[in-house]
């Protein structure tokens, strides 16, 4: 059916300007390097070939973050949610992992999922820090408000953050939201953050020219298998 | 007392599995040994387990897998020493088969420990501290660890480098083991020389990081033990033989050690091991050391003789600990890399240690002929040592 | 600090914390009671990251010190992230809450930079 764009305005809501990600690379605890990138709205459908296995995982939250994850992607992806952005994790081309997130205002950010493919290298706390780098750093945000829905995410973000909490509910599901100010970026940045810029040319191509899937069944088990940290 | 010989092994891979509870592990371990040795029978079990009353609450778990192995009417004891429960449990085969009393013994160790949040999972392994003047500050098994790293290191010039290099031997070899729980290589760079080493490898317990740790891990293994006299009769395969093994105690709190860095029970558990198999550590050709920490592989490397006090990093770094080396350590990945599901470890070892004597692992594991191997399963914070000596048996 | 008994064999001198039915030198049987006092002088410490349940904090610093009377004991040090410990470093030492239980604060030894 034809997008009525009338109406189409109508419906999608207002947007703010919003800086680019610039892309960085990591080396990760094997060696490999890990590609950090925004991606744009015509990557989704491929982003979500990767989260739909997860929804079905009733482990480890993947479940309430894998479907939450993908609705999100899709409202990104048919204009129904406000300034959003998500970046991606790339070896070598394949995605292990990625963050979402939006500005609910111009000065206060709205964190919304973390998800790692591959476990047990911190894919998914590099991920987190360059979420939060992106707010406070290039979207020039004052604060980020942030609910933990997993032991795993409350454990990382609100006690190595340090996060301040408040009774400000959250976008996702009303819990009340933990805030990283600026000045606790700041203080926290150089044990959480890293990553160098700019990405080698070759690097950047390899990830740019496609984001390679992993099967379901790679995914399911890179996720929830024995070896699943 | 008899000569004992291991007629059986069988482990299941190590990691996390969500899929089956504490006594599945253990039986399905058990039958393992039990089919590798050609037994069905046996007179007595000892199972060694150190959280099911805690994480399960589930105890009397000896008397739950000699009924699901429907080894009835078994004699069955369960052994909770701590992370040395798995040794203890093989020592007491080992005597109750040495005596007379016994013929063919069952020994079995398992944990589930991902049951639990990690935080809930260092609370449970803190238990094993005084729980007046060490549990309520906090203590964790890695908090001892990294006190006894900082006076290690200042004693010894054991560097963070040669820590590194422990966690990627082991790490490597893990790789190489289907059946150890991490299987991922790690490198120098990712973990230290690279600026992203700050999160890749953060802190965990000064001065250790988290690549000085072993995982947290739900696994189990088995042996079967009998007099090496029946061993004819018994099994088709080829035996190794218990030639000696020791078990010594320390104090229960680090403060009230004269040396801190002193491990008397691992130095006196491997002497009386050498002394009962009459043998020296320059015999062994393969040993599993109680790498709960990557500190812990130099530190008993050095206590039980192998090297001299503060030359145990060195060899490291010369790659003497290899495999292909000089003395290969933890050719299996050790618990760095196979994981340390806590009652399941000190058995583990042996299991392993069998593989080797007999020539049975893939040429990327193995080491070339194998006669003698050694190992210490390391309780508490040192303060509850078991060693053993094995020799490859003959047919 | 009267909230720490230690033990001192009544024939060899080694002083026990905590208490042990007999000597762990030379196995006698009679202690005399004694309280630490005084600042203590740090042995070793650690700043653990991952502590166990019952604790919401990023880090703890523990150590194990040593007493004038040469007592020895463990407790938590009060210092901030990055703060410069070293080993045969003095501290001062006192009984204060170390952990919460059932919302009821746990008393131990809290050591405490000079200055």
């Amino acid at each position: 059916m034809a997008v009525d764009m009338e109406l189409e305005l109508m419906l999608r809501p207002p947007a703010l300007p919003m800086a680019p990600y610039p892309s960085k690379v990591i080396t990760l605890a094997n060696g490999k390097k890990m590609v950090v990138r925004e991606v744009q709205r015509e990557d989704i459908p491929t982003l979500l070939k990767a989260v739909h296995p997860t929804i079905f995982i009733h482990k480890d939250f993947y479940d309430i973050v894998g479907s939450r994850l993908y609705s999100e992607l899709v409202g990104m992806y048919t204009h129904r949610t406000a300034n959003e952005f998500c970046l991606v994790g790339q070896i070598d081309g394949f995605l292990v992992g990625m963050v979402n997130s939006r500005m609910y205002s111009a000065k206060t950010g709205m964190s919304l999922h973390t998800l790692a493919i591959d476990r047990g290298l911190r894919v998914g706390a590099h991920l987190f820090a360059a979420k939060m780098e992106h707010h406070i750093e290039y979207l020039g945000q004052e604060e980020v408000l942030i609910v933990a829905e997993s032991p795993i995410g409350f454990r990382r973000w609100m006690i190595e953050y340090g996060l301040e909490p408040t009774d400000i509910p959250h976008e996702l599901g009303g819990a009340l939201s933990f805030r990283l100010t600026r000045q606790l970026y700041f203080e926290t940045k150089s044990r959480l953050v890293a990553g160098d810029r700019p990405v080698p040319q070759e690097l950047l191509e390899v990830a740019q020219r496609e984001i390679v899937i992993a099967s379901e069944a790679d995914i399911r088990e890179k996720i929830a298998g024995l070896k699943g940290r | 007392m008899r000569d004992v010989a291991i007629i059986g092994v069988g482990m299941i891979p190590f990691g996390r599995r969500d899929e089956d509870t504490l006594v599945d592990m253990l039986a399905y371990a058990s039958m393992k040994a039990l089919d590798d040795a050609g037994v069905d029978a046996v007179d007595a079990l000892y199972v060694a387990n150190m959280g099911g009353g805690v994480i399960q609450r589930q105890t009397a778990i000896a008397s739950a897998l000699v009924d699901r192995l429907s080894l009835l009417p078994a004699a069955a004891d369960l052994v909770e020493n701590g992370p040395a429960s798995g040794g203890s449990a093989v020592k007491n085969g080992v005597l109750a088969v040495a005596s007379g009393y016994y013929d063919v013994v069952l020994v079995a160790g398992g944990e589930k420990m991902r049951e639990v949040t990690g935080w809930r999972a260092t609370d449970f392994v803190a238990t094993l501290t005084h729980p007046e003047t060490e549990y309520p500050y906090g203590i964790t098994l890695p908090g001892m660890a990294g006190m006894f790293t900082r006076l290690y290191m200042e004693k010894y010039g054991v560097t963070r480098e040669m820590l590194v290099q422990i966690a990627i031997k082991n790490q490597t070899m893990g790789a190489l083991n289907p059946y150890a729980h991490v299987e991922m290589m790690i490198t120098k760079e990712g973990v230290m020389d690279s600026p992203h080493s700050v999160v890749n490898n953060p802190p965990a317990a000064t001065p250790l990081h988290l690549y000085d740790m072993c995982p947290v891990s739900d696994g189990a293994a088995a042996v079967i033990l009998c007099p090496l006299n029946r061993v004819k009769e018994l099994t088709k395969n080829l035996p190794v033989v218990v030639a000696g093994f020791g078990q010594a105690t320390d104090t229960h709190t680090l403060a009230e050690r004269e040396d801190p860095t002193d491990l008397k029970a691992v130095t006196l558990a491997a002497q009386q091991a050498f002394e009962r198999a009459k043998m020296k550590p320059e015999e062994i050709s393969v040993a599993e050391l109680h790498d709960a920490f990557t500190i812990l592989e130099i530190a008993e490397s050095e206590h039980v003789g192998f090297f001299k006090k503060g030359e145990g990093g060195k060899a490291v770094l010369e790659g003497k600990t290899r495999l292909g080396g000089q003395l290969p350590i933890n050719v299996s990945g050790g618990l760095k890399a196979r994981g340390h599901p806590v009652g399941a470890t000190g058995v583990a070892q042996i299991v392993e240690l069998t593989w080797q004597l007999r020539h049975e692992l893939p040429k990327e594991r193995q080491v070339k002929g194998a006669k003698a191997g050694f190992s210490i399963n390391f309780g508490g914070f040192g303060n509850n040592v078991v060693a053993f000596v094995l020799k490859r048996g003959e047919k | 600090m009267k909230e720490i008994t230690a033990y001192k064999c009544k024939k060899c001198g080694r002083i026990h914390y905590p208490k042990h039915e007999r000597c762990l030198t030379c196995k006698h049987r009679e202690f005399e009671p004694i309280h630490p006092e005084g600042n203590v002088k740090l042995l070793t410490f650690t700043q653990i990251f991952n502590l166990p349940w019952g604790f919401d904090e990023r880090f703890l610093y523990i150590g194990v010190v040593q007493f004038a009377n040469g007592v020895k004991a463990m407790g938590q040090i009060d210092a901030p992230d990055g703060a410069d410990l070293r080993l045969g470093m003095t501290l001062k030492a006192e009984w204060e809450p170390v952990r919460t239980v059932f919302d009821e604060p746990v008393y131990g030894l809290k050591l405490k930079p000079l200055g």
